[in-house]
């Protein structure tokens, strides 16, 4: 089975929040849980100049997830497509995986006392639907599909970069 | 329309229009057992291409929120009290209309108006208008009219001549330069900031002039981080320099501008060195901005609520439009498609509203407006600006009887907190004799009004959007439908427009008995109806672009007029100039000392409009508090850390006002930012905190005003920030 990939392009993000809202809206979240988080770092001056980026913070969908492993009672599963699901009959509010995750992705929700975190709207990709937030996004920033095709995408748009530097005149990448 | 594909779990997936801002995005409203369960972006409509902002989004929030108002209210205790009774919509409307034609029979006609503010009453202009034309009242007001859309109607109108303005007609996606002006669409107009996104995905430059450092500064190639309230004369310096240069498009300019020669004048007085002094940015990024600006074309110039809400922005405005036009950008792909490119035959609403054979009132009468003898080109008969009533001035003419008693309103949103003055407005809507409230929620307005026609939402009512359709490649109009049946009583305003003008013994125009009439009315020229339309959703239409090649531009001279006859027929400069605001470091040096900060105001978030959606649960937690931006070192000299509470006082108002405190680079050492609007639907009534943080309090509606719109100055004001003490 193909691994799917949760990705993004922060030169993309302009911080709309579209995508907190649209996951909110998908998976009826409370006031303060929040499986996808968009963070504003910055600005900051660096040589006189300012920067500012928005990183969009959500579930890695890792690998060797640590959440998983530090689940005592085998909430956490991961799918053979690559998806991450925590399962809310099976958890018991412990936040054990809270305190492993490294990118502070699994969430406590008050409302049924369980942790929870993206589960990449599965449903909707069952269904051959983009994730929610992804659907929303009004400037393609996040990423969904093989982790293949993003190393094709971004190796497309690093290589146009560079035809802008030998020609400034050249169109960009759409 | 339903879709053919119903998507697992739901019953139906209905086509409709977000109005949530004015970018009317279209969307998927997925039901399930008669409710609206989820909204989406539509991926076929060509603005927002399946995209959508936390507003839309939210939408069933709205929607189902227990505090909406569902039912017509009849004040049964003091004003403000708190105390209704529910009543019929029957006696509401008769209620209604028997007072107001009792205080036209005592005053007259003029004595009864209404107001609006935000964009979910757009669609019942043309019946408000036909409410009006039927009593012979010019009196209707919006709270931002004077510093928002009407101004840059002016400015393009007397420039090139029509409807399209710096808000509609720029053709970001396919532009070559893109500049913001006081603008930061990812918060004020989300579908804007994606074509913006999308020009840079193909290649545009952009350029941010703004004294935020905004989403969209953080992605400009060049950052202008101009002093608040001097983009005019940035604007003539960038003109200088092109001139100066020789780097403007000759050939349309000699074949299609007239004034150049006098422009040329009026640009030399302002040397970059000069600009460079009065704008405080660099001589050599002014240079740079001019020179893409003029040759990295086309270029587009987004001027908004930054530029807008000063009292020079008619002019400002005209010189942004002017460098449209000498850098060759006007009315080419990727450019500003300055005519409207609607399909043919359809009636657009300001159409509707703004021509003497239709809706239109009568001359006579519109010089009769409260401010038509002071702003003639914004308020009168000859107004180029879709005529109302100057703001401040309908405040102090329902205070002081002068010229005429204005004794009734009908308000559409909420006037407390949206308005500069925001003491002596409150003041005068309790001075009303008679007020009607058409809100979603009780709001400090809504709580005063001695009666209540609750309005339905956007996912209840059928409509046609147009107004804010017009990007440059594209230019349409769509349905909007409804999904749902009302809640409770709720009426669609326009039809409540239609049962008003009726119980009040008028004519209805065109005998109109329902908004969907009005709509067939629309389309007639089109030969479809509205409910054929609404099967299509929206109809794009033709794109021509150098259209002024057989036309001519819409303007007394067929031409461009860099030189505005219009406004030198009115007794106006008919060339754009800078001038300082009124109270500011050069203004005003004498008063650095006990206030030595420049407030910015009036920002826009994603999660608001105006006023709105405070009560909404995930739009609040986006931005939950109104935090006043201040530079950490700043904040730290006057002993402010983040999460403090901090009162801000302005010499222009004896009010203060407070707000907690955020610690930001995205405003420079000297400037401070404030955001606007602000109410608490959480705290008691009637007030609701809308005398807490509302920065309206220490903005003043006594001018000194613009002179062409009648502008006051919200940003670039002189102010003193420091800690609230606690106890």
């Amino acid at each position: 089975m193909r691994k799917v990939a949760f990705l993004n392009d922060i030169d993309l993000c302009i911080g709309c929040f579209a995508c907190e809202t649209a996951c909110k809206q998908e998976h009826n979240l409370p006031v303060g849980t929040k499986w996808m988080h968009v963070v504003r770092v910055g600005p900051v001056e660096i040589d006189g100049r300012l920067v500012m980026d928005f990183v969009p913070m959500h579930c890695r969908h890792c690998e060797n997830p640590p959440c998983m492993q530090a689940c005592p009672v085998d909430a956490i599963s991961k799918r053979a497509d690559g998806i991450v699901l925590y399962d809310e009959k099976i958890c018991i509010g412990c936040k054990n995986c809270i305190e492993a995750c490294p990118f502070g992705a699994a969430q406590y929700n008050p409302d049924v006392q369980r942790a929870q975190a993206c589960n990449l709207c599965y449903e909707r990709v069952d269904q051959g639907l983009l994730p929610a937030c992804v659907q929303n996004c009004p400037t393609q920033a996040l990423i969904f599909g093989a982790p293949e095709d993003y190393t094709k995408q971004r190796r497309e748009k690093v290589a146009h970069t560079f035809l802008h530097r030998r020609y400034p005149e050249a169109p960009g990448l759409l | 329309m339903t879709m053919s594909t119903v998507t697992a779990g739901y019953d139906r997936v209905v086509r409709t229009l977000c109005q949530g801002c004015h970018c009317d995005c279209g969307v998927l409203a997925y039901v399930k057992n008669e409710k609206v369960v989820k909204i989406e972006g539509d991926p076929n409509h060509p603005m927002n291409e399946g995209s959508l902002c936390p507003k839309g989004l939210s939408a069933t929030q709205f929607l189902y929120h227990p505090d909406r108002i569902l039912h017509p209210l009849k004040r049964a205790g003091e004003r403000g009290e708190g105390k209704w009774q529910r009543v019929s919509w029957d006696e509401a409307l008769d209620y209604t209309a028997g007072r107001f034609n009792e205080i036209r029979e005592k005053y007259g006609p003029q004595a009864i108006s209404w107001s609006w503010g935000d964009a979910a009453h757009q669609s019942c202009l043309w019946s408000k208008q036909a409410w009006l034309l039927g009593m012979g009242s010019p009196t209707h007001w919006h709270s931002d009219a004077h510093y928002c859309y009407h101004p840059l109607l002016i400015a393009n109108r007397t420039t090139f001549g029509n409807y399209s303005t710096s808000e509609e007609g720029l053709d970001y996606r396919n532009s070559k330069s893109i500049f913001l002006w006081g603008g930061n669409p990812v918060m004020s107009h989300p579908t804007r900031a994606r074509d913006v996104m999308t020009g840079l995905k193909r290649g545009a430059k952009l350029i941010v002039i703004d004294p935020r450092f905004t989403e969209l500064a953080a992605k400009a190639h060049l950052y202008l981080p101009i002093r608040p309230g001097t983009d005019d004369a940035l604007a003539m310096g960038m003109i200088n320099i092109i001139i100066c240069e020789g780097i403007y498009d000759r050939d349309f300019v000699e074949n299609w501008c007239i004034g150049f020669e006098p422009l040329r004048e009026r640009a030399r007085e302002y040397p970059v060195d000069r600009v460079a002094d009065i704008t405080g940015l660099a001589a050599q990024d002014i240079v740079k901005a001019a020179r893409i600006s003029a040759t990295v074309t086309p270029c587009v110039h987004h001027g908004r609520m930054g530029v807008q809400q000063n009292r020079n922005c008619v002019q400002t405005n005209r010189a942004i439009s002017i460098l449209l036009a000498i850098c060759g950008s006007l009315d080419v792909p990727g450019g500003h498609v300055s005519k409207s490119n609607k399909p043919r035959g359809f009636k657009g609403v300001f159409h509707v509203v703004d021509s003497r054979d239709e809706l239109r009132l009568p001359a006579e009468i519109e010089d009769t407006r409260i401010g038509a003898q002071e702003y003639p080109l914004f308020s009168g008969a000859e107004s180029l600006a879709v005529s109302c009533a100057h703001p401040p001035s309908v405040v102090h003419t329902i205070l002081t009887g002068d010229p005429y008693p204005v004794k009734a309103n009908w308000f559409l949103n909420d006037m407390a907190v949206c308005l500069e003055g925001q003491r002596e407005t409150y003041e005068s809507l309790l001075a009303l004799e008679f007020t009607v409230g058409s809100d979603f929620f009780m709001t400090p307005t809504m709580e005063i009004c001695d009666i209540i026609l609750p309005p339905t939402m956007w996912l209840e009512k059928d409509g046609i959007s147009e107004v804010f359709y017009n990007i440059g490649e594209k230019d349409l109009i769509a349905a909007r439908q409804k999904v749902v049946e009302p809640l409770g009583e709720t009426m669609d305003d326009a039809m409540m427009d239609l049962e008003i003008i009726r119980r009040m013994g008028m004519e209805v125009p065109h005998g109109w008995q329902t908004p969907q009439d009005f709509f067939d009315y629309q389309l007639a020229g089109m030969k479809i109806t509205f409910e054929e339309f609404k099967q299509i959703g929206y109809i794009e239409g033709e794109v021509i672009y150098k259209r002024y090649e057989t036309e001519g531009f819409d303007t007394p001279s067929g031409k461009v007029e860099l030189w505005a006859s219009t406004l030198e027929k009115h007794g106006y400069d008919p060339l754009p100039y800078y001038v300082e605001n009124a109270v500011t470091p050069v203004a005003t040096p004498e008063l650095t000392g006990d206030y030595p900060l420049n407030l910015i105001s009036g920002s826009r978030h994603i999660a608001y409009f105006h006023s709105n959606n405070r009560q909404i649960p995930w739009l609040r937690e986006l931005e939950p508090m109104p935090y006043l931006d201040i530079h950490p070192e700043t904040a730290e000299a006057l002993g402010l850390e983040e999460g403090d509470w901090a009162w801000i006082e302005t010499p222009v108002t004896d009010d203060r006002v407070k707000m907690p405190v955020r610690l930001t680079r995205m405003v420079g050492r000297d400037v401070v930012h404030a955001p606007s609007h602000w109410w608490f639907p959480e705290t008691e009534g009637p007030e609701h905190g809308c005398f807490q943080s509302s920065i309206n309090l220490v903005l003043t509606n006594d001018g000194p005003y613009g002179p062409i719109s009648g502008a006051s100055t919200l940003r670039g004001v002189l102010c003193r920030v420091y800690k609230v003490e606690e106890g």
